[in-house]
This record gives structure tokens, C-alpha cells and sequence, in this order.
């Protein structure tokens, strides 16, 4: 999956679930849209149905530390790689 | 009026039958719970296969016990709770905050219900192992409590379904001042997402028996403390749909009109009490 099918189906998701709408790629999403960790656990969930795959613990528990659009590209391209989806 | 009651005894002789009054209060707290609660909690957690169930419902029964002693001990402070406010179930309930006794009230009110506490206290020993046990979620994820906060958010919709409430504080702090502060939208988000009913409540007069920034209860006063149900925001249908922010403001504007008119009711010597009932 490369990176702009991802961006584009992460800023549908912000658009559609989180009423947050272009959000800057580097924005601070908790400071400036108010992305809270209720936000944080849908994105989770969208992320797994994304990669067709159930986060750990641990990847979930990484995942509530990311707090930019750019970072979340990074973190689901580190997932799908670690499982073998490039 | 509310700053009339809380200064027309102070002084000295305000401190002794406070501290008394505190004192009894904490007793109960500590070992009351110790003597009549802690064995049915041990239970629970050993025995229920409803565990999360029980403890609600075990909590529910221990605050309910501290308000019938306030009552006791303080007979000239009255609670009321709208009669309407019981029948609710299976929603979200947004409420001004403004002292500790809030949760505990709403607690109380209800065998079912979950509620989001600070996360440091998830880390204060046994007393956070009882917030997990409970069923409530940590206003923060982050570390540990990102995993306790998806496991209540995947069972949410089933405890709604049963019937069950999640109230939380959309201010997210108490009031000092008695004026509504900002909302955060997380109550409104989740409410949203599980397609539950908004129940908007006020509560009135929690502060005058137990101030933000003070250990003592204030036992003097005749202030009447109440809890109102002022309507119901029904989760959008597929023709219409509001959204996080239109919800939020709107539950804003209930409570603070209401607020507005409590004041002006106080001034006039008080709440009619058609409608209400104790706790």
C-alpha cells in the first residue's frame, strides 16, 4: 500500500468519523483539532481493518503516542511492512 | 444566595461541628467500608461472573450510604433528585461539575454505570485495581491505560444495550467559580458512535456542602442540592444527523439557561418540589 493510498484513506476516515476536515500533515492533532484518545481508539480500529490485521497490546500502546498525520503514515507503513505488506 | 449561606456562619464556631461532621463522613469512608463493604467488593472479584456488575452495583449502594448518612447528620440540608431523573437508561449523561460529590451523587443514582476518571488515580494501589474492576476508563490513554480503554470501548455498546449509563463531566474539572467552563467532546463523541441518547443533567448545590479547595464539609446553610434531568438529546436518525459540535452545544446551552434560571429561582425563595424526590 503505498503512502498516498493511506493518506488518503486516513484524511477520508478524520472527515468522516472525527468531523476534522484537511487536517495539516504536521498539525498537532490533540492541539489544534482536539483529537482525544477516544479519537485515538476508533483510529486503532480503522487501522486494523485497514490492514486487514488485530494490533498487540504493545502496537496500540505505541500507537495513542503519535500526534501527527505524517506519524500515523509512518506508524501504518511500519505496520503493513512488518507484516509483509509493502 | 449561595455566597450568603457559606458566609453567614463563618467563623470559628463553623469550624467544630464541621469537623465533627467530616470526621463521621471519613469514618464512613474508611472503615465503614472496611467493616460492611469490603467483604461482598472481595467476593465480587473472587466469585462474580459479573464482576464489573457487581462492583457497580456495590458502589452504588456504598455512596447511597453516605448520602442517607449525610442526610442523617445534616437533616437541615436537603437533597432532591427529580423523579425523572431515575427512569434513565442506556444513555450518555453530561452534567455540570462543580465539587466532588458530583460522581459520587450520580453513582448513587444508578446501579448501572461506568464513568471516565483521571488516569493517575488507575495508579493509586487496590484503589485503582477497584476503578479497572468497576468498569471506568481513564480520561488519558497512553502506556497501561490504553489497553483498559479499548476494552471499554468495545464493550460499550453492550452495556448501553443493558441498559446501563456512562456519565461524564464535559467540563472535565470542577467549577470554582459556579460558571460553566469549556466542554471537551468525548462525552458527545462516544454518544454519537454507540447512537445513545444524550441525558442532560443539572446539578445544583454540591459546593455549598462540599467546596472545591476545602477538606471540611460546610455543615452550615439550609441550601437545598438537586439533580434535574433537563431533556434528552435522541441520537441522530439516518435523515439527520448532528454533529459532535452542534450536540455539545447544545447540551451547553441547557445547562447554562438552566443555571441562569436556578439563580434567579434561589432568589426567589427557592424550587418548587413538585416533581422531586429523595435520593
Amino acid at each position: 500500500m503505498v503512502r498516498e493510498e493511506i493518506q488518503a484513506r486516513i484524511l477520508e476516515i478524520f472527515r468522516n468519523s472525527f468531523e476534522i476536515e484537511d487536517p495539516g500533515l504536521d498539525d498537532d492533532l490533540r492541539d489544534i483539532h482536539g483529537f482525544d484518545s477516544i479519537d485515538g481508539i476508533e483510529l486503532l480500529r480503522e487501522i486494523e481493518i485497514m490492514l486487514d490485521t488485530e494490533l498487540t497490546r504493545e502496537e496500540k500502546e505505541n500507537a495513542m503516542e503519535v500526534r501527527t498525520i505524517n506519524q500515523i503514515l509512518d506508524y501504518i507503513q511500519l505496520l503493513a511492512s512488518q507484516r509483509g505488506r509493502n | 444566595m449561595k455566597e450568603t449561606n457559606l458566609q453567614s456562619v463563618a467563623g470559628p464556631a463553623r469550624i467544630l461541628p464541621d469537623l465533627l461532621i467530616t470526621l463521621m463522613l471519613w469514618l464512613y469512608f474508611t472503615a465503614g467500608f472496611l467493616l460492611f463493604f469490603a467483604v461482598f467488593y472481595l467476593a465480587a472479584l473472587l466469585f462474580s461472573k459479573q464482576r464489573e456488575t457487581a462492583f457497580q452495583k456495590l458502589n452504588q449502594l456504598f455512596f447511597k450510604g453516605l448520602f442517607r448518612l449525610m442526610r442523617m447528620l445534616m437533616p437541615w440540608r436537603t437533597l432532591l433528585v427529580q423523579t425523572k431523573v431515575k427512569t434513565v437508561r442506556s444513555a450518555v449523561i453530561v452534567c455540570n461539575h462543580l465539587s466532588y460529590l458530583d460522581p459520587l451523587l450520580l453513582m448513587a443514582l444508578f446501579p448501572r454505570h461506568k464513568t471516565i476518571v483521571k488516569s493517575s488515580l488507575f495508579s493509586i494501589p487496590i484503589f485503582g485495581q477497584m476503578l479497572v474492576c468497576s468498569g471506568y476508563m481513564p480520561s488519558d490513554a497512553g502506556g497501561k491505560h490504553t489497553d483498559i480503554l479499548v476494552r471499554q470501548m468495545d464493550s460499550m455498546n453492550a452495556f448501553l444495550a443493558a441498559g446501563g449509563n456512562l456519565f461524564i463531566f464535559p467540563e472535565g474539572t470542577r467549577s470554582r467559580s459556579g460558571r460553566l467552563g469549556n466542554f471537551n467532546k468525548g462525552a458527545f463523541k462516544i454518544a454519537k458512535k454507540q447512537r445513545a441518547p444524550i441525558a442532560v443533567f443539572y446539578i445544583d448545590n454540591t459546593d455549598t456542602l462540599f467546596q472545591p479547595g476545602r477538606f471540611l464539609f460546610n455543615t452550615c446553610g439550609r441550601t437545598t442540592i438537586t439533580v434535574e434531568l433537563l431533556d434528552l438529546i435522541l441520537p441522530d436518525s439516518e435523515h439527520t444527523s448532528a454533529s459532535v459540535s452542534q450536540m455539545m452545544d447544545t447540551a451547553r446551552n441547557l445547562i447554562e439557561t438552566r443555571r441562569q434560571s436556578r439563580a434567579t429561582e434561589q432568589a426567589l425563595g427557592g424550587l418548587a418540589r413538585e416533581g422531586y424526590q429523595s435520593l
